[in-house]
């Protein structure tokens, strides 16, 4: 039972390891920064554009969809360029599999196009 | 500089690959294909056709399984034996296609009749049962992950399928922020072990634990991983989710949920104890202890006080969650490593068939009384004889009384821990018994309802089970009936008493 209180310090010393690290960073930036909050630096964005509205604003659903299917193309480039390169090392093999990861992504690209959601409005 | 890389990589030769042992997968893959472009091209009338494909789909990846079990190889590796089929995985195989069936044929009238994205729901839930097939198979933290990401992500929108009602998106936010959490603590504790071990392979990482005493890192990468898979099996005091989200989402899913998402966290556990850590005893058991302890007695107490049915089955899979991390807390004590996975296993299966067929009864019965309160179960026995002799093999089984499936899962489970032999391993045992009769209490409770109370409300129309539901209950009441009968079905399933073998130690 020793053996196991013994392990488990160590897991209750991480915990406390990084609690401390967290105040102390929190802490020492709160000791010697001068707080001299103002109306503009409170506002969102301090050097940005100036909210208008209410926080609860509306925005086009489609943005999402399209950042949504950007990530097809995103992830295929991920995986496409380092294959590319190596290109006559994987040979036929590498061919294949990356064209059958390739029709797996695109079937979401198809799935949206026939759902309509490709075109705006 | 890249090429200078590239030369030092040497010759590069295809992997060997073993299409029998990856048809269950590659038939999958297909059926997912084959149900997303059939639904995109079919009309709003036809959409009934999707779960007959799904259950055929399902099916169809049923029988490599079958043919592997029969030609009986011990083990078939593939990618430098980071995939493994063998019989443990094979088992497993089984146990969540057979899940993912008798899902399909619960929610297939739900889907219809609430108008929802059938085609869609059967293609996440394809893609899910995927990961869980695969994770039978993982010997490897990268692709223990992918599969935990591939199961775990259709889960969440599955959750909130019923989009405009306010307590299934609850469901899923919920499910999908605590899963995400518990996804990065476990890549946190695997991103250590991997740093201290130099392999993610779980039987390499094993024998580097072995050779030596673990240092602190170890320690805190072996806590961080049980952690994490905990979140996904629901453990206290990791289960503030699961309640919610039971209760918010469909109830078919809550069922797809409660026993194969749970089963699949289990499996991932399962290898990494048994492979990745059999030396950390020290550790793992201790911790998965408490965790058991923790997890059947507030799971159990909290089920005490549930006047809604499926949050009373939620609290209930929580603690039978305990009962299944049982043999895993004695796994590296004397004669329990044998049978520990042959209790988790077989406690598993029946779990399955029991908790499953207790849904279905709450999806045909609700059909009717629109209510998820057990008062609503008042004078079934008077409408419906039938039905009621169904939920009370259930009920009675989850209770874990003697002629039932139940009884036999739970037995396997106090051998196993009274093997091991160990003051901490009797204790457990005890404090289980005691939790056993505490479960029997609300479960009974919903029988004297089903026996002996009226009909709330005095309807006593008879109901009108639909065709898919009848099957559902019918496989599962014939699975705890049977394997409760003749417990020997599944004892010597596999000879699971050679697993530890076959999983490379």
């Amino acid at each position: 039972m020793s053996l196991f209180l013994r392990d488990y310090l160590t897991v209750v010393w991480f915990g406390l390891a990084a609690v401390l690290l967290a105040g102390l960073l929190l802490g020492v930036s709160a000791a010697i920064r001068p707080s001299r909050p103002s109306y503009d630096k409170q506002i969102a964005y301090e050097s940005g554009v100036d909210p208008v509205g209410m926080g609860w604003s509306q925005s086009q659903i489609r943005y999402y969809v399209f950042a949504l299917l950007f990530v097809i193309f995103d992830v295929e480039a991920v995986f496409i360029f380092p294959w590319a390169a190596n290109i006559e090392r994987y040979g036929v093999f590498g061919l294949v599999v990356m064209l059958a990861f390739i029709v797996l992504l695109l079937d979401g690209l198809v799935y949206a196009w026939k759902r309509g959601l490709l075109r705006w409005v | 500089m890249i090429a200078a890389i590239v030369a030092q990589l040497g010759e590069w030769t295809a992997p060997v690959i073993d299409w029998h042992a990856l048809a269950p997968e590659l038939i999958l893959v297909v059926g997912i294909n084959l149900v997303l472009f059939i639904d995109l091209n079919i009309g709003e009338a036809r959409k009934w056709a999707m779960a007959t494909l799904t259950g055929f789909v399902l099916l169809a990846a049923f029988v490599p399984v079958v043919t592997l079990a029969v030609i009986g190889d011990a083990s078939r590796e593939m990618f430098d034996g980071r995939y493994v089929v063998d019989h443990y995985a094979l088992i497993l195989k089984a146990i969540f296609l057979l899940v993912a069936y008798v899902v399909v044929l619960m929610s297939q009238n739900e889907l219809e009749e609430g108008g929802y994205y059938q085609g869609e729901f059967y293609v996440l839930m394809l893609c899910s049962v995927l990961g869980m097939v695969m994770m039978a198979s993982s010997r490897d933290l990268v692709s223990i992950f992918v599969a935990l990401e591939l199961l775990s992500i259709p889960a969440y929108m599955m959750a909130a399928w019923r989009k405009r009602d306010v307590r299934s998106n609850e469901a899923g936010v919920k499910y999908y922020l605590l899963g995400v959490f518990a996804s990065a603590v476990l890549l946190y504790g695997m991103s250590f072990l991997y740093g201290t071990t130099g392999s993610t392979k779980l039987v390499e990482i094993g024998e580097v634990l072995a050779s030596g005493d673990l240092i602190a890192m170890q320690v805190v990468a072996i806590a961080f991983v049980i952690a994490g898979l905990a979140f996904k099996v629901s453990a206290v005091p990791f289960h503030s989710w699961a309640p919610d989200t039971y209760e918010g989402a469909p109830t078919p899913v809550t069922a797809f949920f409660s026993v194969a998402s749970k089963a699949a966290g289990f499996v991932a556990l399962m290898s990494l104890i048994f492979l990745a850590f059999p030396t950390a005893t020290g550790v793992y058991q201790p911790l998965i202890w408490v965790l058991a302890v923790l997890t059947m007695t507030v799971g159990n107490v909290m089920a005490l006080r549930q006047t809604n049915i499926v949050r009373m089955l939620a609290y209930s899979s929580v603690s039978q969650g305990g009962f299944i991390l049982m043999p895993l807390a004695v796994a590296g004590t004397g004669d329990a490593s044998q049978s520990a996975v042959r209790a988790v296993i077989v406690y598993l299966l029946i779990y399955a068939f029991m908790n499953l067929g207790a849904f279905a009864v709450v999806i045909a019965v609700s059909r009717k009384t629109r209510s998820g309160e057990i008062t609503s179960f008042g004078g079934l026995f008077g409408y419906a004889p039938g039905m009621a002799a169904v939920m009370t093999i259930f009920m009675a089984s989850l209770a874990g009384i003697p002629p039932l499936g139940g009884w036999i899962a739970k037995f396997n489970v106090f051998k196993t821990v009274i093997d091991a032999g160990s003051g901490a391993a009797y204790a457990l045992a005890v404090i289980a018994a005691v939790n056993t009769v505490i479960a029997a209490a609300y479960y009974m409770r919903v029988l004297r309802q089903v026996w002996m109370m009226p009909a709330p409300d005095g309807d006593i129309t008879p109901l009108a089970t639909p065709a898919p539901v009848t099957a559902a209950l019918g496989i599962t009441a014939i699975g705890t009936l049977v394997l409760g009968v003749l417990p020997g079905l599944v004892l010597r399933f596999g000879d699971l008493q050679d697993l530890t073998g076959a999983l490379g130690r």
